[in-house]
């Protein structure tokens, strides 16, 4: 059992891809520019972190001030503020589109599952460093995220049998240090937005110094050019800062960072529980994917139901960015669409999915290499 | 089995097991320090019952006077000031919980049955003043009275409410919850969105003309 395990991840660690790093020969496809611009991105974000940690204040009197001061008042605090934030949205994004890339080439197949879960688990942490990163500004959206996110775990006291014992509520006080938003939340978010990103990079330069591995291959023209274009957005588009948090009065309309807002329109929908419960479903569903998709090809068109499925997700973000940004939303009818739509579609894939299954094996073994890609095209 | 090479490797297996079993008591004798490092008003030894010390602690305060909402659907904010633990050297955060008394045109049925659990009475069962803490029982904004219902369907995700309904409601801006502060069975009743449950209320009793509130219902964050 312990030698299966361990020779299961010796195998995929050997062909393990961090950042692309195994795939170089194919780097005049910008797809795979994904890998090292993800590494690129957050080397930046973490390096102008810890130039703001020299004038950033965490409490909750002196955090909101500080960050306009280091926005107007420190010679170049808007550029470092500017590659932080949208160094960190690039990260994101560039971790997203690198998992749609995966997901859709079949990456994930053997044996690349372990680069698959860890990709996957990035991008969980990523979102976990950024919200835990925009606390600390401690506006009116900072604050009203803090504490709704936080609200949802102590609904996790509703699941039967374990519920009643307190331990959902429990990991939202850990997490904030109380019952309440206050001085202490901003310290343990603070002691997490660092750790998370400096522990993991730590750990990934041990990596690649133990397998003599190449952390970064891309050429410096990409290199200079991302990062002029991180310093344009910086001036044209300065980060903001929004007003003061101000825990008597909530805003309206409620947002968040760009990569959020399909959740929160997801959480108008569902009862709470289910804001809890979904999310961590989604996530379950995401890390698992290598070992739920047994089918044998790699091209989309070769395992229609994750297809479909992959491609669902993918509208349902942009669809609920949209609806959130508009601030439509109604209640009484749309949950109930949203429902019906999904079953039809996974229903309708999964038909999809038997049909192709059942002409495959129907095919003639010395044919069906010769038919595939009718098949696919 | 004689010829097996396997018995030496049993062995060794049971070696390490009896070396492993104390090696993991001893961590597991790690928990609860642990989640006292994480959260430390968690008993000693314990690490069940983990919230039972994170009550929160208010004092009492004039919301109102009778004499502020004379008419029905008239209304008052006020805040509730709580002591909450907080795990700083402090050890403790004061934090102002937003309430709304309000004036409703007959009597209801006061939802206190929560009184009990933190052992106190409540002062009388019906009335036609009731008293709601404004922390969205959902995901913890703050919602807000809205006098004229026209004002729901607009900012608060197009719910119409039925003709019976048509006066003033409570709405929330973050997830679009609309509370009926006036229903006659569940005052509070969430008539759209997301929200789990009524609004929480508070504890009050009536000194000649002030309305004092003394306690909330527990539970939500702040």
């Amino acid at each position: 059992m312990w030698e299966r395990l361990r020779d299961w991840i010796r195998e995929r660690r050997e062909k393990l891809n961090l950042f692309d790093e195994t795939l170089v020969a194919r780097q005049d496809n910008p797809m795979f520019l994904l890998g090292p611009l993800l590494y690129y991105f957050w080397l930046i974000t973490v390096i102008t972190g810890v130039v703001l940690m020299i004038w950033y204040e965490p409490t909750t009197t002196g955090a909101f001030s500080s960050i306009e001061r280091i926005q107007h008042e420190v010679p170049l605090g808007w550029l470092i503020r500017g590659l932080h934030k949208y160094a960190a949205d690039g990260l994101i994004l560039t971790i997203i589109l690198r998992i749609y890339r995966m997901y859709f080439l079949g990456e994930y197949k053997k044996p690349g599952e372990l680069s698959w879960m860890l990709g996957f688990l990035g991008l969980v942490l990523g979102m976990i460093s950024g919200i835990t990163g925009y606390l600390l500004i401690w506006n009116q959206r900072a604050f009203w995220a803090a504490k709704t996110v936080l609200s949802v775990p102590v609904y996790f006291d509703q699941i039967p049998i374990i519920g009643p014992m307190g331990f959902g509520s429990m990991i939202a006080y850990i997490f904030l240090g109380g019952p309440a938003v206050g001085q202490a939340t901003i310290t343990r978010f603070y002691a997490l937005h660092f750790g998370i990103s400096l522990v993991l990079l730590i750990l990934i330069e041990v990596f690649f110094q133990r397998t003599r591995r190449k952390r970064i291959n891309m050429s410096l023209a990409p290199a200079v050019l991302f990062l002029l274009m991180l310093v344009v957005i910086s001036y044209i588009l300065p980060a903001e800062s929004g007003r003061r948090a101000d825990p008597t009065r909530t805003p309206l309309p409620i947002l968040s960072d760009w990569y959020f807002l399909a959740l929160y329109q997801y959480v108008k929908y569902t009862p709470p529980l289910w804001a809890g419960l979904g999310p961590g479903l989604l996530i379950g569903f995401g890390m698992l994917v290598p070992f739920l998709d047994r089918s044998k090809g790699r091209r989309p068109l070769e395992r229609p139901f994750f297809f479909v499925v992959g491609l669902m997700a993918l509208l349902y973000f942009l669809a609920f960015t949209t609806l959130i940004l508009f601030n439509i939303a109604v209640i009484e009818r749309e949950p109930f669409l949203v429902m019906v739509l999904t079953l039809a579609v996974l229903s309708g894939a999964l038909l999809w999915e038997r049909r192709y299954r059942r002409r495959q094996r129907a095919a003639p073994p010395d044919i069906a290499p010769a038919a595939r890609p009718h098949a696919a095209g | 089995m004689a010829a097996d090479p396997a018995p030496r490797l049993e062995r060794r297996r049971f070696l390490k097991l009896v070396v492993a079993a104390p090696a993991l008591a001893g961590l597991a004798a790690f928990a609860s320090p642990l989640l006292r490092f994480l959260k430390p008003n968690v008993e000693k030894f314990k690490i069940y019952a983990p919230v039972t010390n994170d009550v929160a602690r208010g004092e009492a305060v004039i919301a109102a006077t009778l004499g502020e909402i004379p008419k029905p659907w008239d209304f008052k904010y006020f805040v509730f000031t709580q002591k909450y633990p907080q795990y700083t050297p402090e050890g403790f955060k004061a934090a102002n919980m937003p309430g709304v008394v309000i004036r409703l045109p007959y009597k209801v049925r006061l939802p206190l049955q929560w009184a009990r659990t933190i052992g106190k009475e409540p002062a009388f069962t019906e009335s036609d003043v009731i008293v709601y803490s404004r922390i969205c029982p959902h995901l913890g904004c703050i919602y807000n009275y809205v006098p004229n219902w026209r004002e729901v369907t607009a900012g608060y995700g197009g719910y119409m409410p039925p003709d019976v309904r048509k006066h003033a409601l409570m709405a929330c801006p973050c997830h679009l919850s609309i509370y009926d502060p006036a229903d006659r069975d569940v005052p509070g009743r969430v008539l759209s969105g997301p929200a789990p449950r009524p609004p929480r209320t508070f504890l009050f009793r009536i000194d000649g003309e002030s309305i004092v509130v003394t306690d909330v219902e527990p539970g939500g964050i702040a």
